[in-house]
């Protein structure tokens, strides 16, 4: 084609004679270019065209022949689309009907939960070993019943109770609950967004952000959904999370939806997470980001897992150094630490609104309502109000929950009593379980992973302990549970992990069944915990408690553990 | 410091003393009377049938393209304001720009659809609420300024008939039987949750309720939940992970995407309702098995909604059971506005269509909404159930539920399976069917094009602008009745709609108002728009209001006038 110069339209006498072209291309492309020519001149600034293209083909045929082939190349790359998808689907087999019948038929899906019986042999224990307060609600001393009705026990004295300060026992709080009922009914029958949010839980939300000093505060309708929502409503894929290693299993899986890259530091360490952060911090100066990343440090007021407590200070000076926000999850710190119970900041004199910048916390622990919330300030809050799907897609809480929180928050702001007591519990019980250790063999046998502030006391085996009896170690049974997660096994059991459990089990019914006092495992589940952890013992108590009911109970308890232990 | 009245923030929603009402009148505001006997409908099941693809109406062509270009104009807008705003107005921007060397909480992008386009009916959305969300709301005023930049209260309400609240069964009172139970149980039980149910937060009052919700739902046992969201949110990870497949409808809610995601299935959706498509996907996936590796699929799960909140439509349940026993699939039906609402007896789409509920594999349900408790349940059989309470980390780490709301569930379902004063369940189920089908027959005989399935007490009327929401919602709020709207992304792009949600506290009276009301804002709005497509007889219906007020009561118990 290139051939044909700028004399086409008048066929193909003027060819040169030394590239023969048969003579049909020829009439059939001069009769194209006719036709293209009479349409595009008819076209208003048509003319334009034909005359550009009349001149690449006597300037520079060479580029006239390049570009039509990639027309060419174009369309038919257009056209050869839908086959393309063949390589895409390489995988996919090309099957007949028969053949597709005979691997469905031959398909045997796995039982929709794990049925294993042998499984069930080995966990199924605790579904007995569930306590069941009959009776009446979860005070200090409760009616127990066990593995459906056989065994019953009454006048238990209850250590494992989160309701912390019982405020929400109170008569004025009662009435409240009871006037609110009567003007509210139960449910408020709808999310947030949509007339579910009454003013109540508008007032709740000005109670919490005056106690806690911050701007603002949003209500969700679970403590354990609070994290994991919050979280990813501000994250995204290339965001950074610098989280403890010992964070419970709500942030675990708030870390998981987060998008984010995530890294661990060693738990309370502030060394580590200086040099981590440092390193991060380095590293996103020479990737030269077209901006900066959202980053966090998300830690636990009180430790789920180990009752530790975070040493707000040094990570203020941290985050603020680094530049990093601090997430803190304060469920089992808010109505705790503090002289009147306003969490982490109050108890190392700091202030909330410039230490923390987002706070979650529980109503269910120390108020002793229901619900979570998050506190931070305006910004922040606001966006979660579109933005967190635990918040947009749920129903609002129901009224008498989030009025009788304001009123217990109410009472504490003016009457810090019960926070005091607690403290003086907890102290007693953390006391009582250390004292005199030097005249037994307590410390061979146990560990205590809590603070001494901590109103919940966490015990677990020593590591030496625990080789000796049990056969494994905290790295081991992390190491095993975490393959079998990778290769997504059904049956997730460790069985030197359950022989501990269950020893420890035998403790708590010892502690039960001889001393009528309700003390608890903590129910972890290795099938979801992606930290190292191991089996832990559980006391907590309430400042419904006296003390000396507390410390006589606490010594029972260590003389159930030592017998135990030494006869094992 | 006590909150005292007289200093209180202007910008702070107000505390309001309710009103001393003589308690006739109280009963009457939270569940009107039986007007007539004539005002019931007993919905019969389908006994296995299955139902006919939902016809969907669309409206003249004029209408989308208003909506898109309603829809550029605000984009348009929207992006021109933050590009100069950003450069010449910085301080008003504090909160997208980068300060102290952190990023902002979230970016101009991200955050564009919330702040151009949704702050501009901000007004319509989270209007605060006081009292019992019954047949009438009491929704406190509030004064917008700069363009809902922040309100004002003057302290004044305004009583509104309620079409918005998910009250099906009109359970929201504080007047009578489950009132009085709820608040013997406060003084029995208190409303302390004490701890996670495996470890001290299980009481009698929680097996009472899960004994009588497997019963009701018609499984061998049941667990609840705390939260409606949260049981779905933190359920799917207890039993599935990435070698298992979910197959989901692409309506179906949040709280099931979020659950999913956590577990680490992998997913794949099918085309709402779309039963040939979810069967040409199966068969596709179990020949393909896992991708890259090509293994066969641990489980395939098949996740759909009963009753579709937005939409109105019912799942095909029939079709969706003999696909499961085909395919040896496992099938989730998500009963969160189902369950109570629908059924001869209440019980949700099984009871509908007239299945063996042991044909589905779990159940899942929220007690928001019939039964005007909170909180979620699963129903599965027994052996299930117990492997999910070693495996659920809901009930090993969260908190229970509360004596109060137990209390409130354990009540009302005894209303409803006519245990307690026997009869009044049998009512208000019948109520709701009826006005249920009056509104939504009366609406579509007006001229507007109306979503969902004849039984269905969610009734999404289409409005297609995103201009005419916000008018829409306020106009009505004038007139005392409120509603909800939604948009984009609850709906697609060019459906906003607005949401009735039926309750048997309305009165037929309740519901003539409504549509006297809705007929005069349609037609200013122009609103109606119907073709005749999912009309009975293929016509386009234009009737007149005093005729639908007529007719409609007596011809919305036939189903020949309902296209599905």
């Amino acid at each position: 084609m290139n051939t044909a110069t700028n004399d086409t339209i008048t066929g193909a006498s003027v060819l040169p004679t030394s590239i023969p072209i048969p003579s049909f291309i020829v009439t059939t492309y001069s009769y194209i270019w006719y036709c293209f020519n009479v349409l595009l001149i008819k076209v208003p600034g048509g003319h334009y065209v034909v005359d550009y293209v009349k001149k690449s083909i006597n300037d520079d045929p060479y580029r006239t022949m390049i570009e039509i082939s990639l027309i060419l190349y174009g369309i038919y790359y257009y056209l050869s689309k839908p086959q393309k998808k063949k390589s895409l689907r390489s995988n996919k087999p090309d099957l007949s009907e028969q053949e597709i019948e005979l691997l469905i038929e031959e398909w045997v899906p796995e039982p929709l939960v794990n049925d294993s019986p042998l499984d069930m042999k080995k966990q199924g224990w605790r579904l007995e070993k569930i306590p069941i307060v009959l009776d009446g609600g979860i005070r200090s001393h409760i009616k127990v019943s066990r593995n459906n009705d056989n065994e019953i026990y009454d006048n238990v004295l209850n250590l494992s109770s989160n309701n912390f300060l019982n405020i929400c026992n109170s008569e004025r709080v009662i009435n409240k609950v009871k006037e609110t009922i009567k003007n509210y009914g139960v449910g408020a029958c709808g999310p947030a967004g949509f007339y579910g949010n009454q003013d109540v839980h508008y007032n709740l939300e000005y109670t919490l952000s005056r106690f806690f000093g911050t701007e603002s505060a949003v209500l969700y309708g679970q403590d354990f959904c609070v994290a994991p929502s919050v979280l990813s409503a501000f994250t995204k894929r290339g965001d950074v999370i610098v989280a403890d290693d010992q964070i419970s299993l709500s942030i675990q899986n708030a870390l998981q939806l987060s998008r984010s890259t995530v890294y661990y530091f060693e738990h309370n360490n502030m060394e580590s997470l200086d040099k981590l952060l440092s390193e991060l911090n380095a590293a996103e100066a020479r990737e030269n980001l077209p901006a900066i990343p959202r980053k966090f440090i998300v830690t636990e007021g009180i430790f789920h897992n180990s009752g530790d407590i975070a040493p707000l200070p040094d990570l203020v000076k941290l985050k603020l150094k680094h530049k990093f926000r601090l997430f803190v999850d304060e469920t089992f710190s808010i109505g705790v630490l503090g002289s009147h119970g306003r969490g982490l900041p109050e108890y190392f004199g700091l202030k909330r609104a410039d230490s923390i910048d987002v706070t979650i916390g529980s109503m269910a622990t120390a108020f002793g309502s229901s619900g979570g919330f998050t506190l931070g300030d305006h910004v922040m809050a606001y966006h979660q109000r579109i933005g967190s799907n635990a918040y947009c897609f749920s129903a609002s809480l129901p009224a008498y929950t989030v009025a009788s929180a304001s009123e217990i928050i109410d009472i504490m702001e003016n009457d810090n009593s019960e926070v005091t007591k607690l403290h003086r519990l907890s102290e007693i019980l953390h006391n009582t379980m250390t004292s005199d250790n030097e005249n037994n063999d307590l410390n061979k046998y146990v560990v205590i992973k809590s603070h001494k502030d901590s109103p919940v006391l966490h015990l677990e085996l020593t590591a030496q302990f625990r080789y000796n009896k049990f056969h494994y170690t905290k790295d081991e049974l992390y190491d095993t549970v975490s393959n079998l997660q990778k290769k997504c096994s059904s049956h997730i059991i460790f069985d030197p992990y359950e022989n501990e459990e269950k020893f420890l089990q035998a403790i708590v019914d010892e502690v039960l069944t001889k001393y009528n006092i309700l003390i608890t495992r903590n129910t972890f589940l290795v099938k979801h915990e992606t930290l190292p952890i191991v089996p832990s013992l559980k006391i907590s108590c309430t400042s419904e408690i006296s003390e000396e009911e507390l410390s006589h109970a606490v010594k029972q308890i260590k003389e159930t553990i030592l017998r135990l232990c030494s006869s094992l | 410091m006590p909150f005292k009245e007289d200093k209180r923030d202007p910008t702070h929603v107000p505390l309001i003393t309710p009103p001393n009402l003589p308690i006739e009148i109280k009963r009457e505001n939270e569940f009107g009377t039986l007007t007539s006997k004539t005002y019931l409908h007993q919905v019969k099941s389908f006994e296995g049938k299955e139902i006919p693809d939902p016809v969907i109406d669309t409206p003249p062509y004029y209408i989308s393209i208003i909506t898109y270009v309603n829809y550029l104009i605000l984009i348009i807008f929207g992006h021109v304001h933050d590009f100069l705003g950003i450069r010449f107005q910085k301080n008003k921007y504090t909160d997208l720009i980068e300060k102290d060397g952190m990023a902002p909480w979230y970016s101009v992008l991200e955050s564009f659809y919330v702040r151009r386009l949704k702050k501009r009916i901000d007004d319509c959305f989270s209007r605060p609420a006081t009292g019992v969300p019954g047949r009438f709301i009491t929704c406190i005023n509030r004064v917008s300024h700069k363009f809902n930049e922040y309100f004002t209260y003057p302290g004044t309400t305004r009583m509104c008939l309620n079409l918005s609240s998910y009250n099906y069964l009109g359970f929201a009172q504080s007047e009578g039987k489950c009132t009085d139970y709820a608040i013997k149980t406060v003084e029995k039980y208190g409303i302390n949750p004490g701890g996670p149910r495996t470890q001290i937060g299980t009481t009698d009052l929680h097996r009472e309720a899960e004994r009588l919700i497997a019963r009701f739902v018609g499984k061998e046992d049941a667990m609840l939940f705390s939260m409606g969201y949260g049981t779905n949110a933190n359920f799917f990870n207890a039993f599935l992970d990435s070698k298992c497949l979910i197959i989901s409808d692409e309506l179906n809610h949040t709280s099931i995407r979020t659950g999913v995601r956590l577990s680490g299935a992998t997913v794949r959706v099918f085309k709402h309702g779309d039963m040939k498509g979810l069967e040409k996907l199966i068969r596709e996936q179990i020949v393909l098995g896992q991708p890259k590796t090509n293994r066969p699929w641990k489980k395939i799960l098949i996740c759909v909604e009963g009753l579709f909140s937005m939409e109105g439509t019912l799942c095909n349940l029939p079709k969706l059971i003999e696909l499961k026993k085909k395919y040896k699939c496992y099938l989730y039906v998500d009963e969160a506005h189902s369950i109570g609402a629908i059924g001869p007896n209440g019980r949700g789409v099984c009871d509908l269509f007239g299945v063996d509920p042991n044909d589905i594999d779990i159940l899942m349900g929220t007690l928001t909404k019939s039964f005007g408790a909170a909180g979620g349940y699963i129903a599965c059989d027994k052996w299930i159930i117990d492997r999910l309470r070693l495996d659920l980390t809901t009930p090993n780490y969260a908190e229970p539920m509360p004596a109060p709301v137990l209390a409130q569930i354990i009540s009302s379902l005894k209303i409803i399976i006519g245990d307690i004063n026997p009869g009044e369940g049998q009512e208000r189920l019948q109520r709701i069917a009826f006005n249920s089908r009056y509104l939504r027959l009366g609406l579509q005989r007006l001229g507007f094009i109306v979503y969902g399935n004849a039984d269905s007490p969610v009734i999404p009327m289409l409005l297609y602008c995103p201009s005419k929401m916000p008018a829409f919602s306020r106009i009505m709020l004038q007139r005392n009745i409120a509603v909800v709207i939604v948009a984009y992304p609850a709906t697609p792009l060019i459906e906003s709609r607005v949401r009735f949600c039926m309750s048997a506290s309305l009165t037929k009276e309740d519901i003539d108002y409504v549509l006297r009301h809705v007929n005069e804002v349609g037609e200013m709005l122009n609103l109606k728009l119907n073709s005749g497509k999912s009309s009975w007889d293929g016509k386009v219906q234009r009737w007149d209001i005093e005729e639908v007020i007529k007719r409609t009561p007596e011809d919305c118990k036939d189903d020949k006038y309902f296209v599905c």
